[in-house]
């Protein structure tokens, strides 16, 4: 049975990878306005997660505060103003920390759900 | 670190917020634009592709708040934002804000200046590294709580305890004759004699050359060493740092300057300030007692000890070990020692035990507390009552959401910054009660010596003030903040003035007007009661004359003269104001009673008085006086004889005791011709000759009758003394004489404390008194103004709550007098309340005053009588304007009025 994700579950998931997927974004894009970023985030996920786009919002700044990524007025295709988000070297220090981390749980709890107990010597 | 650069950039975002605002609007524009292209793109229409852009992007104002909440930081907004609406508010109400600073500063300030007081006298370290393990060791006798050691046991007790890190020991500050060349004139300045060990174990570091070193206090006479303190050597030397190696003379003996003590350490009294400190070797140079030898006596005691108590050895241990050395110097030494113990006490026990006057202070402290109860309940009313005035605007936001926690915030923070304005202008005020004193320095203290008022605004007392505020604040702030947003929303926004009759709110404003009743009550009853007791004490007298008395102090030692050399001093200027014009008679004492010196002691045995068990010996104050002393003060002999010329060391021993004395230990009345034995009963008899009125000896205002005897100057020879003249006329025009006199005999001889009699008791003991019922009469003035000015506005505003009550019931047919009887009637009976415990709390006051420092007898009730119908009247006056203008209010205005 596909389970969809609770809104509350939704929340959580993103309050801790929301960061991580924006770093990974850019990094793989360039700079990018939030729209863009919002878009590719929900290709990428297969629109499992259809956030609200607002929320992104909040987290660019947090970012960008923490001085992971950096913003600039900037055209967009259609040649109107748009603020353009970038990864700053920072944020590629961080991502890459990120990265690993993420890759290094994924892989434990990979162990965990792939080991049966007769593995177990 | 990446925390910190957040904060910093939130900060920073506080103040540009328009511009981020704007920017974010921007970007929330320029993407549901994108995301409304993109629908258009995928076939939707343009109005429903806009819709459901939207949609997707969520709640904007959600984010919105989001976003600004991760922008900046919202607790300090928040504050601002309080801070920012209740000056708002207090500026629309500048005469409240005004009215309630300068009554909390009042308070406030009088608080702070008494604390500073109360921690000179008691609490305030000394200046020296790790004050707290430094205790006072004293010898204790049954009747003396606190007595000096002789050098001998000082030695003694510093080379056989084991609890210390040193033991140090100094000898009262005295007059000592200082002059910078061998030519100069004498002046008097404040010299100590210390221990070599003195500031080592203090560990005080000299400002300038060093400390003394222990050897340069073993050999009696050897090392003329001095230090001298930091404020002598800036003004005498004017901080000259070349005066380290000089020569200086002290009483004539040459010393030579060692070093100069830090100005952060200005002795270890709470009032004088030593100008030099010499080695207790060198006493011979200054020591009192000509009778005694200083360094071999062991009764000769003059020395405190202090000493640093050693880490890890308890209080307890201390004292035990003392404990056990005193008992062994009772065993060693019968005839020095006996029926002395010793103690052990903290800075705490020294200084209430030492010193009577903390008493005031603390006394001073406790009104200053209650005016600013009465100031906080006050404050409290009036915000109460605005409170109400408010209501609509509290409701009003309650509605719109705000949770009522973030409004008592708000209400708190207007009490935080009323607080906070009453509390800088109280910390001024407690400045200038603080001055006041250290204006009056001079009158206190009457002395060449170099004394100091002690109370000072310092970190401690700023520390307290402010948290005296912030307490106040609370206090004041929090009752009704509470009240007020307990509001019902629905009459809140219904009418602008609700006050649901709860219970319980009425209950508070009660209270608040008893308290106010009842504190100001105590404030006023002990100012009169202060004031009348010492009016009463002046006028029942002291039992001596005063006026027409010209005083002045001779001491010969500063001269290094002999025993011989004094006596003959004194005999010859006897004999040349003898026939000085103007002078009607003349004395010699060792000291001027209600004067700035404390009476010697002196332990005796009654002949044929059964001793009680376990006690060897009485004491008792004593004077040395000459044949002339009686007279010349005026103290009537009421039995037997006072002293004569006669009287002489060939002749047998004699004294005169005063009246409490004789029928202490002669109930039957036969003093005259019994004896005395001194120190012990195998002592020197004395027969007593005379019996003399008893006086008022120390002090005017809280002495009791006491034991008191007179030795013949003859007979028991000593050197600093009091000249005393009685006038014909003024006595300053005899000063010429005396000088004429003086110069005749030592051109070198100081006259010190030259002045009329008069003026030394007014200062004594009256203008010191006098400055204390100054501060309390402030006390209890500002406790009345502000409890009036209170009450009536309570009551005023209780009474004008029920206008439309009121109203209604002159509409249905009340008589104007039965609303005055009404509204006053409630009135009263809290009033009635209020004086009940008032008059309760006074009597407790008065007991207290009484047991702590006066003997003004009973009740008074005169201070009541005056007190009370003020009170009263006042308050009906509250009650009275207001239900009349209720009363005159046409029903249908009233009732329309809303």
């Amino acid at each position: 049975m596909k389970q969809t994700l609770s809104a509350k579950q939704k929340a959580d998931v993103l309050q801790g990878t929301l960061a991580l997927m924006v770093l990974k974004t850019l990094d793989v894009l360039g700079p990018l306005h939030g729209y863009g970023i919002a878009r590719r985030i929900e290709q990428i996920s297969g629109d499992l997660l259809a956030l609200n786009q607002g929320t992104l919002y909040p987290v660019l700044l947090k970012l960008e505060q923490e001085g992971s990524i950096a913003s600039a007025w900037g055209a967009s295709e259609n040649n109107r103003r748009a603020r353009f988000y970038r990864l700053t070297r920072e944020g590629r220090k961080q991502l890459r920390a990120e990265t690993q981390d993420w890759e290094q749980t994924a892989a434990i709890i990979g162990r965990f759900f792939e080991a049966k107990a007769e593995d177990l010597p | 670190m990446k925390t910190l650069k957040r904060f910093f950039t939130r900060a920073r975002n506080l103040a540009g917020q328009r511009a981020q605002d704007e920017r974010l609007r921007e970007e929330i524009e320029e993407h549901i634009a994108l995301q409304t292209e993109e629908n258009i793109r995928a076939g939707i229409s343009p109005a429903e592709a806009r819709r459901q852009a939207r949609l997707k992007f969520g709640a904007v104002e959600a984010m919105k708040e989001k976003y600004r909440a991760e922008r900046g930081l919202p607790g300090i907004e928040n504050l601002v934002q309080d801070v920012r609406i209740a000056l708002r508010m207090l500026r629309k109400s500048p005469g409240l804000t005004a009215f309630v600073a300068l009554t909390l500063a009042l308070a406030i300030g009088m608080t702070s200046g008494t604390l500073s007081m109360v921690d000179a006298l008691i609490f305030r370290p000394y200046a020296v590294p790790h004050p707290d393990n430094i205790v006072t060791l004293v010898g204790t006798t049954r009747d003396i709580p606190f007595d000096y050691f002789s050098y001998r046991e000082y030695l003694d007790l510093r080379d056989k305890t084991t609890s210390y890190d040193g033991a140090i020991a100094y000898a009262d500050m005295e007059a000592v004759g200082f002059s910078s060349e061998p030519a100069a004139t004498p002046r008097i300045k404040g010299g100590m004699l210390v221990s070599g060990n003195y500031f080592r174990v203090l560990g005080v570091e000299p400002h300038l050359g060093r400390g003394f070193r222990d050897t340069e206090d073993q050999v009696p006479g050897r090392d003329p060493v001095v230090v001298l303190g930091a404020d002598f050597w800036k003004h005498e030397f004017t901080g000259d740092p070349s005066v380290v190696g000089r020569k200086i003379r002290l009483n004539g003996a040459e010393f030579t300057v060692i070093g100069v003590a830090p100005e952060s350490f200005p002795g270890l009294l709470t009032f004088g300030h030593p100008d030099f400190y010499a080695p207790l070797a060198m006493a011979r140079v200054f020591t009192t007692n000509l009778e005694k030898n200083f360094f071999e006596d062991r009764d000769d005691r003059e020395l405190t000890i202090k000493a640093r108590l050693q880490h890890g050895v308890t209080l307890q241990e201390a004292r035990n070990e003392l404990a056990v050395l005193a008992q062994n110097f009772e065993r060693d030494y019968p005839q020095a020692n006996r029926g002395r113990a010793a103690a052990v006490y903290t800075l705490f026990e020294t200084r209430t035990i030492e010193d009577g006057n903390w008493k005031f202070c603390v006394i001073f402290f406790i009104l200053g507390l209650a005016v600013l109860l009465v100031a906080c309940t006050n404050v409290a009313g009036l915000l109460l009552s605005r409170a109400r005035a408010r209501t609509r605007e509290i409701a009003v936001r309650l509605a719109l959401g705000a949770g009522r926690f973030r409004l008592i915030r708000l209400l708190l923070t207007e009490s935080a910054i009323l607080a906070s304005l009453g509390g800088l202008a109280g910390i001024a005020i407690g400045y200038g009660v603080v001055e006041w004193f250290q204006s009056k320095a001079g009158i206190v203290f009457m002395t060449e010596l170099p004394m100091e008022v002690p109370f000072h605004m310092d970190m401690r007392i700023l520390v307290a003030s402010v948290a005296l505020a912030a307490l106040s604040a609370l206090i004041f702030g929090l009752a009704p903040a509470l009240q007020t947003t307990r509001v019902d929303l629905l009459h809140g926004l219904k009418s602008a003035d609700v006050d649901l009759p709860g219970r319980k709110r009425l209950w508070g404003r009660n209270l608040l007007v008893v308290t106010q009743v009842s504190m100001s009550l105590m404030l006023l009853t002990a100012a009169f009661l202060m004031a009348r007791s010492f009016q009463h004490t002046l006028l029942s007298g002291t039992g001596f004359a005063k006026d027409h008395l010209l005083m002045v102090k001779f001491d010969p030692r500063l001269l290094q003269y002999n025993a011989a050399q004094t006596k003959q001093f004194y005999q010859q200027l006897a004999t040349r104001l003898r026939q000085a014009p103007g002078v009607q008679s003349q004395a010699l004492t060792q000291n001027v009673p209600c004067g700035q010196d404390e009476y010697y002691g002196v332990a005796f045995v009654p002949d044929s008085f059964p001793m009680p068990p376990g006690r060897q010996n009485f004491t008792s104050m004593m004077d040395t006086v000459d044949e002339g002393y009686f007279a010349t003060m005026g103290i009537p002999i009421l039995r037997g004889r006072g002293f004569l010329a006669s009287d002489n060391p060939e002749t047998p021993r004699v004294a005169v005791v005063n009246d409490y004395f004789a029928k202490h230990y002669w109930p039957a009345g036969n003093a005259v011709g019994q004896h005395i034995r001194l120190d012990s009963p195998t002592g020197t008899p004395v027969e007593i000759v005379g019996v003399a009125q008893t006086i008022k000896y120390q002090d005017v205002t809280q002495e009791k009758p006491v034991d008191f005897l007179y030795l013949p100057l003859s007979q028991h020879p000593i050197s600093r003394i009091y000249l005393m003249l009685r006038s014909t006329g003024d006595p300053a025009q005899l000063v010429p004489s005396v000088k004429e006199a003086v110069r005749s005999l030592d051109p070198n001889m100081p006259m010190l404390q030259t002045r009329a009699y008069q003026d030394l008791y007014l200062n004594q003991a009256v203008y010191g008194p006098r400055i204390a019922i100054q501060l309390v009469g402030a006390m209890g003035a500002v406790g009345l103004f502000l409890a009036i000015a209170g009450l009536y506005g309570l009551v005023a505003y209780n009474v004008s709550r029920r206008t439309r009550e009121i109203a209604i019931r002159m509409a249905i047919g009340a008589g104007q007098s039965d609303v005055l009887r009404l509204v006053m009637g409630k009135g009263l009976v809290l009033v009635g309340l209020g004086t009940a415990i008032g008059l309760a709390m006074g009597l407790a006051v008065e007991r207290l005053m009484n047991y702590f420092l006066f003997d003004a007898g009973g009740v008074d009730i005169v201070a009541y009588v005056a007190v009370v119908p003020s009170l009263l009247l006042v308050t009906a006056l509250a009650a009275y304007v207001p239900a009349r203008r209720a009363t005159r209010i046409a029903p249908t205005q009233a009732l329309r009025y809303e």
